[in-house]
């Protein structure tokens, strides 16, 4: 019996051997299923970016202060005092940004190839879900700034939690730990962005990308309506993903030298709100509307009403038939293509307005 | 086709790795302060480092720099370690002085401690500029007599202390006077309190607050060089030995014109120091312009008395007899017995004259001691200049020639026989 040369073991278990990371990928999956024009890798680079964001996060958090005398110090003392520390902060903003764009992007992607179909529908809500937590994730580390530059975020999110009937009161004391801002609502906003919010969008991406294995892979068409039957396996998957990673990795790099996170001067004195304080961009719509009156309508029961209305799309809307699932622009489904458009549409033209206005 | 993009891919990587490297070299390097008397470290110095200290009397390790500037301390950022500065450049402005410099161990304390610097600053007619605006509307008939009504900010003072003292001025308000002069000179002629922006134009070039007055400007080098000597630039100093340019930032620079309520700026050549420190016609002495200002002006007289009055007649009362007396009475003369007396700490923090107890000195009519003088045992006087430290001996008027009458011994009458001929 002939022996292998040491080298060639050596080579095969370096190289060829699936290791701990193939392992969680299946053996093959269709090719159809990893093609960029179709995926745009958004999903995959969204799980990244949470890595990244994990990351980082953890990192800031051997330097940041969680009290309102010390918090904005605190992130100086990361942004100029600590080694790298501005590229570990700037890469955590980034992150936190491009998540929220990869994660709108990815929704788009869903809905205009009609990945969605009834045994994916829960799957859309928890996606769904996971992005509105990732929209709170990002409000709350953005206030954690506790700088001048989150006047607005600090007093929306206790006025408007205020405002809700019956309730209001109640909540903003659970939710921010008082109306008054002070180290007891900045703890309560740290509690919840790295550990409540946390913890819940952590256990919904898992089950999340659990269900996208659960309802057969990323949606293509049933086999027998699938002309394309050619499979990639784990290797050229896990090539494809670690290539978009170096890919991020490197847009997050060159963005984050050539554009600081946001900073402002600590927050010494908590005065009423001026004309010149601004949500953050991905709340401009919100601050819009509030111009418009009822803080508790325009602020609380809008949102939440656009957001259910996204959530019943492929509930109430014809489905993606399912031969033209996994290509652009289905004709089955325009109308929930419609229906997203104009929501996303409504938030942008919003926030266009808001940025005009002022 | 798919080596390609990895290896790019990964050169990207490596790039922008090297990019961080690139900009991480660029950063400054911190360098920290921990004043003794915050205790909080501070990285202004990291940029910083050239200035001079501001005051003997304010050491950069006791004092660092936030204590009195404000701004972002541990930001090596530019934009964002300035952006909370108190005042910009000039934490002294009035407007923010409490929080800069005041404190009672500082210069917001008790009357008693000779530490109520802002207080008396703030009801100072300089500050108030309450005089000029109430002769201005007693002349235009918008009020009956010079008791002054307004200032420019409204203000009150909770103990009076003299007899021209008043309990409060309003906020004087030009858009609600009836009289188009003197909206006008609302308009116009509110650029010389000390908490004013200054009119355009270097010779008019200070700051405001306390620093209109203790920051002087020093003559920009290279302006000079090239023959400009009007062109000035700002110095991190505060100093008590104030040169005459820096009065005159105010003082002496022209004349207002009251039919166009307009101010007109003087215009002869300003070729050195007999021909700057006053207009042309203007009378005085040969000590007047061979001494500064504050060297027979005091410092109540400059920084106010803590009340608030209505002519800057009823703060300022040195005359030629503070020092020189009158044909029929000498000066009066102080001995130092207590080493809490003022003068002490005066010439502390202007080191010209060696003061010791025992030393006789000459002090007002209002017992303020002038520390720069001393009475010498010929019974001649000696006066050190606090700005130039010039040394200047002089005589009384009595036992000289002088035949003024001892009722008429104000500066007017002695410029009759004293004044300098141009």
């Amino acid at each position: 019996m002939k022996t292998a040369p040491t080298g060639a073991v050596f080579f095969y278990n370096l190289c060829m051997r699936p290791n701990f990371f193939h392992h969680l990928h299946p053996p093959t999956i269709p090719a159809d299923q990893a093609r960029w024009k179709y995926t745009l890798g958004a999903g995959g680079t969204a799980f990244f970016l949470v890595l990244v964001l994990i990351i980082t996060g953890s990192l800031e958090m051997f330097y940041y202060i969680p009290s309102a005398v010390s918090a904005a110090l605190s992130i100086q003392v990361i942004t100029y005092q600590v080694p790298v520390g501005w590229l570990i902060r700037n890469i955590h903003y980034w992150a936190g940004q491009f998540l929220l764009v990869v994660s709108i992007i990815h929704l788009i992607r869903v809905v205009f190839t009609g990945a969605y179909s009834a045994t994916r529908r829960f799957n859309y809500l928890l996606g769904l879900g996971l992005f509105a937590l990732l929209v709170l994730m990002d409000f709350s580390g953005y206030v954690l700034r506790w700088d001048t530059g989150v006047k607005w975020a600090l007093a929306a999110s206790t006025n408007l939690i205020k405002s809700i009937p019956l309730i209001g009161d109640g909540l903003t004391n659970f939710i921010t730990g008082g109306a008054e801002p002070g180290t007891s609502v900045l703890v309560h906003f740290f509690a919840w962005h790295i550990y409540g919010l946390m913890t819940l969008a952590l256990i919904l991406m898992v089950w999340h990308v659990f269900r996208v294995r659960r309802d057969g892979g990323i949606a293509s068409p049933p086999r027998e309506l699938n002309s394309e039957q050619e499979r990639i396996n784990r290797f050229e998957l896990v090539r494809r993903e670690v290539l978009a990673m170096i890919f991020s990795m490197a847009v997050l790099i060159l963005v984050s030298i050539f554009f600081p996170a946001p900073i402002a001067p600590a927050m010494t004195e908590y005065s009423s709100l001026s004309a010149s304080d601004r949500a953050p961009w991905f709340l401009l719509w919100v601050q819009q509307m509030l111009k418009w009156g009822n803080p508790f309508f325009w602020g609380v029961f809008s949102p939440l009403i656009l957001l259910t209305l996204t959530a019943i799309i492929p509930y109430t809307l014809p489905e993606p038939d399912a031969s033209e699932i996994g290509r652009w622009f289905p004709k089955s489904n325009r109308l929930a293509q419609i229906a997203l458009g104009i929501i996303i549409f409504w938030f942008v033209l919003l926030t266009i307005i808001f940025l005009l206005s002022s | 086709m798919n080596r390609p993009i990895t290896l790019i891919a990964s050169l990207f990587l490596l790039l922008t790795i090297a990019g961080v490297m690139w900009r991480d070299s660029h950063s400054p390097v911190p360098t920290s302060l921990t004043p003794t008397l915050t205790g909080q470290t501070e990285y202004c110095l990291s940029c910083h480092s050239d200035l001079p200290e501001i005051s003997p009397s304010h050491p950069i390790k006791t004092f660092g720099c936030v204590i009195c500037h404000g701004g972002e301390r541990l930001a090596l950022d530019a934009n964002l370690a300035h952006s909370s500065m108190r005042g910009g450049k000039n934490p002294s402005d009035l407007l923010v002085v409490e929080q800069s410099c005041g404190g009672e161990k500082c210069h917001g304390g008790a009357p008693s401690d000779n530490h109520d610097h802002i207080q008396r600053v703030e009801t100072s007619i300089q500050s108030t500029y309450a005089g000029a605006i109430a002769i201005i509307r007693y002349t235009f008939g918008a009020q009956p007599d010079l008791t002054a009504r307004y200032g420019i900010q409204a203000i009150k003072d909770a103990a009076i202390t003299t007899k021209t003292g008043l309990p409060s001025l309003l906020t004087f308000d030009p858009t609600s006077e009836t009289n188009p002069f003197i909206q006008k000179f609302g308009q116009n002629c509110l650029t010389c309190h000390i908490n004013a922006i200054p009119r355009q134009g270097n010779p008019y070039s200070r700051f405001t607050g306390c620093a209109a007055c203790h920051t002087p400007q020093s003559q920009n080098q290279s302006a000079k060089n090239a023959g400009n000597a009007n062109q000035k630039s700002q110095v991190h100093q505060l100093t008590t030995a104030i040169p005459f340019t820096q009065c005159n930032t105010c003082h002496n620079r022209g004349n207002y014109d009251l039919r166009q309520m307009t101010f007109v700026e003087r215009t002869d050549p300003l070729t050195d120091r007999l021909h700057t420190y006053y207009q042309p016609i203007a009378q005085f002495t040969k000590c007047e312009y061979t001494l500064d200002c504050i060297d027979c002006h005091t410092r109540v007289e400059a920084m106010g008395d803590g009340d608030l009055h209505s002519s800057k007649l009823d703060i300022q009362y040195i005359q030629c007899k503070t020092c020189h007396g009158t044909p029929t009475e000498l000066p009066k003369t102080f001995t130092l017995s207590d080493l809490n007396n003022i003068a002490f700490r005066e010439a502390k923090l202007n080191p010209i004259v060696d003061l010791k107890v025992g030393d006789t000195l000459l002090i007002t009519e209002k017992d303020e001691p002038l520390w720069n003088t001393q009475v010498l045992s010929d019974g001649t006087y000696r006066l050190i200049g606090k700005a130039t430290k010039q040394v200047f001996s002089f005589r009384p008027v009595k036992g000289s020639q002088c035949t003024q009458s001892g009722e008429d011994q104000s500066s007017a009458y002695c410029h009759q026989c004293h004044s300098v001929n141009k």
